[in-house]
């Protein structure tokens, strides 16, 4: 997950789900922010970084995979539709905003490498006198530090477990001074070039919007369409035996044509279906004794028509009807 | 053998077989009448049809039997209960093939009163029978028992290849050996009737000696007698089993 300072909220923790995301967009783009968009889902995050109201770059990272780019949008997009998810949008500087596009984005300089082995104070320098725009990691296997810079300058600190930007280097010495503490180098392009490109110019979000949101209806519909199918299919089982039951019973008690007759009423009741209505298992039982009085004894046949609704009564109520 | 004589003996005897006969229809009669009261509708035509023999067969104790026209009546009467029994037995073999049960209780009643009333509004309205039309009239009766007691069998069998597992299954069985005691019964009566042998045409002779009609009842008395036997006891035999049936058939449905 990202490790990214938070500046200024202006919301937090809003379900994605239910804000009209295209619209919040352009509301950024109007208001000339700078910051990011960080939306959090159950297994991914999703970032949109504003540069003075210019989309500058979108990352999404799921475990190992990191997406950017339109890939990136349209994974964010089809995530809030299958995962629901949050959404906070921070302030930040513009320069700062830069930092955290190296965070991202930026070109690795130096890459692990590890701090007893590199001379950190001519490195440093090397920074200043290439006047570098990024950010330094310095990580332990537990811990991390970020120090941002502008044309080789430090614009700030950022830690583990802090807020905001901080001016004091004692956090990112601590971790430096720490065994086993490794440092990265990340560079990236300066505030302005980065605004040359805007990705809300490149990319029809609406569009994007309105397709991914189709596109999950029509998912959560065939879904739904599949579940219910699946049901239908179970209950139809469950009252495929309920008939050899009541066909069993029937032979038992009526002989050979009693199985006839209970195919017969079934029929007349429209299929099987009508053991789940009360109205339609009466009906059923109704005909069914009218016609087995002229083939079997009273005492008979109550004691199958007996057997028959406690049949059909305890099966119809493992199946939820009442 | 003294004609005369001879028919009055034979005549006695009939007398006090068909007397013992009523007494056993009317206990069929009954208990059909009971049975189809509180049964399925199916029942209702069959047990009609057995109800309707006892009254066919009443017309022995019916004091106005004199009047030729009350005669007639039980004759068509019995008919009819052929008849009623046979569309009884058609529509249970349509269930057993269809499982379809329509029609109501009413409305087989009020069908058979109905035909009664017309038949017997019929009577009324054609001059007097002779003596030749009641015993016409009673060999039309004798022939749809015959022939309709064929078919009934033959349905009863397919009723019975239809029903074999079921409860009912040696009803049906019992149904069959009414239906040959009926057969031996109406057939027997039948057959002295197509030849002249029968005690209604020996008293039309004896009795209206005009058209100079004769019987050869004095050459085949063994025929006659046999006949005649088996007229008689297939007769009681016929009341028994019926009594008997829908009291099996009663303790079978119970």
């Amino acid at each position: 997950m990202f490790l990214l300072p938070k500046g200024n909220p202006l919301h937090e923790n809003i379900p994605a789900v239910k804000t009209d995301i295209p619209e919040l967009l352009g509301k950024l783009k109007s208001d000339r922010f700078s910051g990011y968009a960080n939306f959090v889902f159950p297994a991914s995050v999703g970032i949109l970084l504003f540069e003075s109201g210019k989309l500058v770059s979108v990352m999404l990272e799921e475990g190992e995979k990191k997406l950017s780019g339109f890939e990136a949008i349209a994974a964010i997009f089809n995530q809030i539709f299958a995962a629901g998810g949050s959404l906070n949008v921070y302030k930040l500087s513009n320069d700062l905003t830069m930092c955290v596009h190296a965070l991202l984005h930026g070109e690795m300089l130096y890459k692990g490498q590890e701090l007893k082995l590199i001379d950190v104070k001519g490195l440093l320098e090397k920074l200043k006198a290439n006047r570098l725009n990024g950010c330094l990691r310095i990580y332990t296997t537990d811990k991390t530090a970020l120090i941002f810079y502008k044309d080789g300058a430090p614009l700030g600190f950022f830690h583990d477990g802090c807020q905001d930007i901080e001016t004091s280097a004692s956090e990112s010495q601590k971790i430096a001074g720490l065994p086993g503490a490794k440092i990265d180098v990340l560079s990236t392009k300066s505030a302005d070039e980065l605004m040359q490109h805007d990705l809300l110019e490149m990319v029809n979000f609406d569009k994007l919007w309105e397709s991914t949101a189709s596109k999950q209806a029509a998912n959560l519909d065939r879904i739904k369409q599949e579940a219910e199918e699946r049901d239908k299919k179970q209950l139809d089982n469950k009252l495929k035996g309920l008939e050899a039951d009541i066909r069993e019973l029937a032979a038992a008690y009526v002989g050979k044509l009693g199985q006839t007759l209970v195919e017969k009423e079934l029929q007349e009741q429209g299929g099987r279906n009508c053991f789940l209505d009360r109205k339609g298992a009466a009906n059923f039982l109704l005909g069914i004794e009218k016609s087995a009085k002229l083939l079997t004894s009273l005492s008979k046949l109550n004691e199958m028509l007996n057997l028959m609704k406690s049949e059909i009564a305890s099966k119809t109520k493992e199946l939820g009807v009442k | 053998m003294n004609l005369m004589g001879g028919t009055m003996a034979y005549e006695l005897d009939l007398n006090l077989i068909n007397l013992v006969q009523v007494v056993f229809w009317f206990l069929a009669g009954a208990i059909s009448f009971y049975f189809s009261i509180g049964n399925a509708r199916i029942w209702t035509s069959i047990s009609i049809g057995f109800f309707l023999i006892f009254i066919s067969q009443a017309y022995l104790l019916n004091p106005w039997t004199e009047y030729h026209r009350v005669e007639v009546i039980h004759y068509i009467i019995g008919t009819i209960a052929i008849m009623v029994m046979t569309h009884g037995f058609q529509e249970y073999y349509i269930f057993s093939r269809t499982l379809e049960v329509s029609g109501s209780k009413p409305k087989v009643y009020l069908a058979t009163l109905l035909v009664v009333l017309a038949s017997v509004v019929f009577v009324y309205i054609n001059p007097k029978p002779s003596f030749t039309v009641m015993r016409n009239i009673k060999m039309i009766e004798n022939t749809c028992w015959v022939f309709l007691c064929l078919v009934n069998l033959d349905m009863i069998r397919k009723i019975y290849l239809q029903v074999r597992d079921s409860v009912i299954a040696k009803g049906f069985i019992a149904f069959g050996i009414v239906f040959v005691c009926i057969f031996l019964w109406k057939g027997a009566e039948l057959y002295l009737q197509v030849y002249l042998w029968d005690k209604a045409w020996l008293d039309i002779i004896s009795f209206s000696n005009l058209t100079g009609e004769a019987s050869d009842f004095a050459l085949y008395p063994d025929r006659i007698n046999f006949s005649t036997l088996v007229h008689q006891v297939a007769g009681l035999l016929s009341g028994l089993s019926v009594g008997g049936t829908f009291i099996y058939l009663y303790r079978l449905l119970r």
